[in-house]
């Protein structure tokens, strides 16, 4: 069931696969929506690797602006020079320009997405004058995680219907033991007794817990149990730990913990 | 001096027969905390709480000591109705305090995963079974609590005939679940399976009042009672008494059976009527309730008409008229609500209550740190460090930045575009009770007045307001707090004075918020609605009409650039707030009694910079 794309495994979860390839081929940008380590960033460099496109990962953050993205003019012992940002080198060479939790950066961004985003695909450049067309292998990628509920971020509806949406969620169990099995090298049996763990652990959300157990939070435990650390030792300090603040609710999960290992 | 030897005897014959282990007791309200979440987690439904049972009557065989002692005639046993799941308050069945609290988690595990009962001993087996199977540290100590109760079940060399089969089946079922279909018929009670799960009682409680007089709670109840009960609820049964003429003892005392056969008295004027009502509640398998609400102190209040006015809040100005959707029409009816802002004038200045002193001084520290969230300012004419990328655009570029010389970059205080208006439905839905001692209200009014707090030290401005309507001639508007005054005790005053209105007619109350709120100079404009159930009035303004009537306000303000959010403690809220508020507009809070702490937290993960 597994696919790899040199040397990288990635199993899909529905038709994610197809749709991003027809994306792809008709040069239009596409839009992930998901929970916190479900597997968005795996999937968009499963692609790029795929696709045999170059890769330009950019994670946001609340001081990101679009000067980071497009290029700064550097000084040098000769005076000025320009230098291109990873979304201008992704525009120009071609390649997959991944933007990581886009809701999270300025909100000047999204003003140099949209003349990317549409028929004409083109990156003006206002600074140099320049406006750069944009290569055929480009393609734009955004991602961001709807679930927080946030009022001061969010996507613009006019940016939102620019792409190519695909929401993502935690995989089945049968395919996250999969997953966990070949991220990790753990056993079957205790992959097993992770992913039923993280399902419990997932239906405290939005009572107990602020997020739900990830993909990643799982993997991360196995790899530490198969490294020789004692079972319960790793869940209390990958799991119980990472997910809670809350003293009761660390506790009832490590008695969560106690009824698997 | 009887008295005195009576109470010795029977402490002394009470010790002598109890099969206890009283040095390895584990009480439940140490232990709920982590039950809920426990539950929840293995499938629970996220709504259930978690309470004590009172203890059942099983029809066994005692041994002498107990029968002379008059104990073991009731047990503890767990089980669930749709409300909540029972456990008993404490348990020192072993003698090992380990083992104890290992029973509560396996029965938490178990109530998860049998919800249902259909058939006693083979729905058991079967949860036991899929337990044992996906979870193997359950496994464990299932094995560990059966080798351990086993010994505790009646003796089987003493046991004969159909008693002796049913014995051994119910055995075997636990030794080896799964393996035993059915349960031998033998007379008595089977002795109590303390690991397995029990039907809930049969008697239905109906929830609605006959009577038309809807008396007032008591406000001034003894608080100190309810401790002696320990978090044991009694179950609870409707007796119809609303047809029948007052009763009258026409047979000897002494045919009575029990305490629980219901005596049809009405004795509204006892003398010293909660003389130990408590006392006698605790020797009661069930408590009889009448439909007749007119208990101790009937009070006569008008239902719902209006309150003279000068027991009423002062209204302020004449009123606001406001269009209302008339959905079957498709047309806006325009002027058709009159919405009528209410001040309580009356309410004193009042500091924050003694109870949330403590919570609300932790707020305070948490919000304050929003208000110092310091960030790096760009291009200033002034500033602590040279702004790299100023400088170099400047030379790049210097036809574009011709006159200006902003090279520098400031760290300054981060101002928060943001203002919000908390709206709080004050229907008299909210008067109903959500345990013993508090009214949904008293949760609400205790929300506000910590979300207050909080957003006070957190520099946002803010308002607080209070709806509730009777048909559409008038749509009360309480001011709580408005977006110019301060934040002082004359707010928390009226806050703390707030009490429940009449109906929710939501859409008024939204328009007017976003009248109020359009008026903010900030970008982001943030209208929470904090409610405990669907939009209703008495008019036509239920079901489809208010919901359609509601929707179109939520959308008016979306429009405005106003982000509406709708917090809630109905728990049915999931069925018509995706509708109302989108997917990602609401919240529903389950747990009633967290909202106070919650409120705050909702705030910040709606509204936190990261």
């Amino acid at each position: 069931m597994t696919t790899t794309a040199n040397n990288m495994n990635y199993l899909p979860q529905q038709n994610e696969v197809e749709i991003f390839s027809h994306a792809a081929e008709n040069k239009l940008p596409v839009l992930i929506k998901g929970p916190t380590g479900c597997g968005k960033t795996r999937f968009v460099e499963y692609m790029a690797n795929k696709l045999g496109r170059e890769i330009f990962t950019v994670a946001c953050h609340d001081d990101l602006t679009a000067t980071d993205l497009v290029g700064r003019h550097l000084m040098n012992k000769d005076g000025t020079y320009w230098q291109d940002g990873p979304l201008t080198r992704a525009v120009r060479e071609g390649g997959i320009c991944y933007l990581d939790e886009v809701v999270e950066a300025r909100k000047d961004t999204t003003v140099v997405l949209h003349p990317l985003s549409d028929h004409r695909r083109v990156l003006p450049i206002d600074r140099t004058g320049e406006e750069v067309i944009a290569h055929p292998d480009f393609m734009l990628v955004i991602s961001y995680n709807p679930g927080y509920q946030n009022v001061m971020k969010g996507l613009k509806p006019s940016t939102r219907q620019r792409f190519v949406g695909m929401a993502f969620d935690y995989p089945s169990p049968e395919r996250e033991v999969v997953i966990v099995c070949q991220e990790s090298n753990i056993d079957k049996e205790t992959a097993q007794k992770l992913v039923t763990l993280g399902g419990d652990l997932r239906r405290l959300k939005d009572h107990d817990l602020e997020e739900a157990a990830s993909t990643r939070i799982l993997i991360y435990t196995a790899m530490m149990i198969n490294s020789g650390l004692e079972p319960k030792q790793a869940c209390y300090a990958c799991l119980a730990q990472a997910l809670s603040d809350e003293t009761e609710t660390i506790l009832a999960i490590e008695r969560l913990i106690q009824i698997y290992f | 001096m009887e008295e005195l030897v009576g109470e010795y005897w029977h402490r002394l014959i009470t010790k002598r027969a109890a099969t206890d282990h009283a040095e390895a007791q584990v009480n439940l309200v140490d232990l709920s905390s982590q039950l809920a979440p426990f539950y929840r987690a293995l499938g629970g439904a996220p709504g259930k709480v978690i309470e004590g049972a009172s203890p059942r009557e099983f029809k066994l065989h005692r041994r002498l000591l107990q029968r002379v002692a008059g104990t073991h005639r009731r047990t503890n046993v767990t089980w669930q109705d749709e409300r909540s799941v029972r456990f008993a308050p404490r348990h020192a069945l072993f003698p090992d305090k380990q083992l104890n609290e290992d029973l509560y988690f396996w029965l938490t595990a178990l109530a998860a995963q049998l919800p249902h009962i259909n058939h006693w001993f083979v729905d058991n087996q079967n949860a036991v079974i899929e337990i044992l199977k996906s979870r193997p540290g359950l496994a464990k100590k299932y094995y560990a609590l059966v080798a351990a109760i086993l010994p505790m079940r009646p003796d089987l060399d003493k046991l004969e005939g159909h008693k002796l089969a049913r014995e051994l089946a119910i055995q075997q079922a636990l030794k080896e679940p799964g393996s035993v279909t059915s349960l031998p018929k033998a007379s008595g009670d089977p002795f109590p399976i303390f690991l397995w799960l029990y039907p809930e009682p049969i008697h239905g409680v109906s929830i609605a009042a006959d009577d038309e007089l809807d008396d007032a709670p008591v406000e001034n109840q003894n608080n100190e009672k309810h401790e002696q009960q320990k978090g044991a609820r009694k179950d609870a049964k409707r007796n119809d008494d609303s047809k029948e003429t007052d009763g009258l003892l026409i047979f000897m005392l002494e045919s009575l059976f029990s305490w629980t056969e219901q005596v049809d008295l009405d004795r509204p004027q006892e003398e010293d009527v909660d003389v130990d009502v408590s006392g006698a509640a605790d020797d009661l398998d069930l408590i009889t309730l009448s439909r007749q609400r007119r208990a101790q102190s009937s009070s006569i209040k008008f239902d719902m008409d209006l309150p003279s006015p000068q027991h009423d809040d002062l209204a302020v100005g004449d009123g606001t008229l406001l269009p209302e959707w008339d959905y079957k029409r498709s047309i806006m009816l325009k002027d058709h609500c009159l919405l009528q802002p209410m001040l309580a004038d009356d309410a004193l200045p009042a500091p924050v209550p003694e109870r949330l002193k403590q919570i609300a001084y932790q707020l305070r520290n948490r919000f304050s740190a929003l208000n110092f969230q310091a960030t790096w300012q760009r291009r200033q004419p002034f500033g602590t460090e040279l702004d790299l990328d100023a400088c170099i655009e400047g030379i790049t570029s210097p036809n574009k930045y011709e006159d200006k010389q902003d090279f520098y970059k400031s760290h300054s205080k981060n101002k928060r575009e943001l203002s919000c208006l908390l709206l709080a439905d004050l229907s008299m839905s909210t008067d109903s009770a959500i345990n013993a001692h508090e009214r949904v209200i008293d949760v609400i009014r205790d929300s506000i007045l910590l979300f207050a707090e909080a957003l006070n030290s957190s520099g946002d401005p803010f308002a607080i307001y209070g709806f509730s309507s009777i048909k559409n001639k008038q749509v009360r508007y309480n001011l709580l707090k408005n977006f110019s005054e301060p934040y002082t005790d004359a707010a928390r005053g009226r806050i703390l004075a707030v009490k429940p209105g009449y109906y929710t007619r939501m859409g008024a109350g939204i328009r007017q918020s976003v009248e109020v709120l359009k008026l903010q100079p900030t970008h982001k404009r943030l209208l929470l609605i904090l409610s405990d159930g669907k939009p209703n009035d008495i008019d036509h303004y239920e079901g489809r009409y208010g919901i359609e009537d509601t929707r179109k306000a939520v959308m008016e303000a979306k429009q405005q650039g106003i982000q509406p959010f709708c917090i809630t403690i109905d728990e049915d809220g999931n069925e018509y707030l995706p509708y109302l508020f989108g997917d990602h507009g609401y919240a529903v809070v389950s747990d009633t009694a967290r909202l106070p702490t919650l409120l705050p937290k909702l705030y910040l993960n709606l509204t936190g910079q990261s």
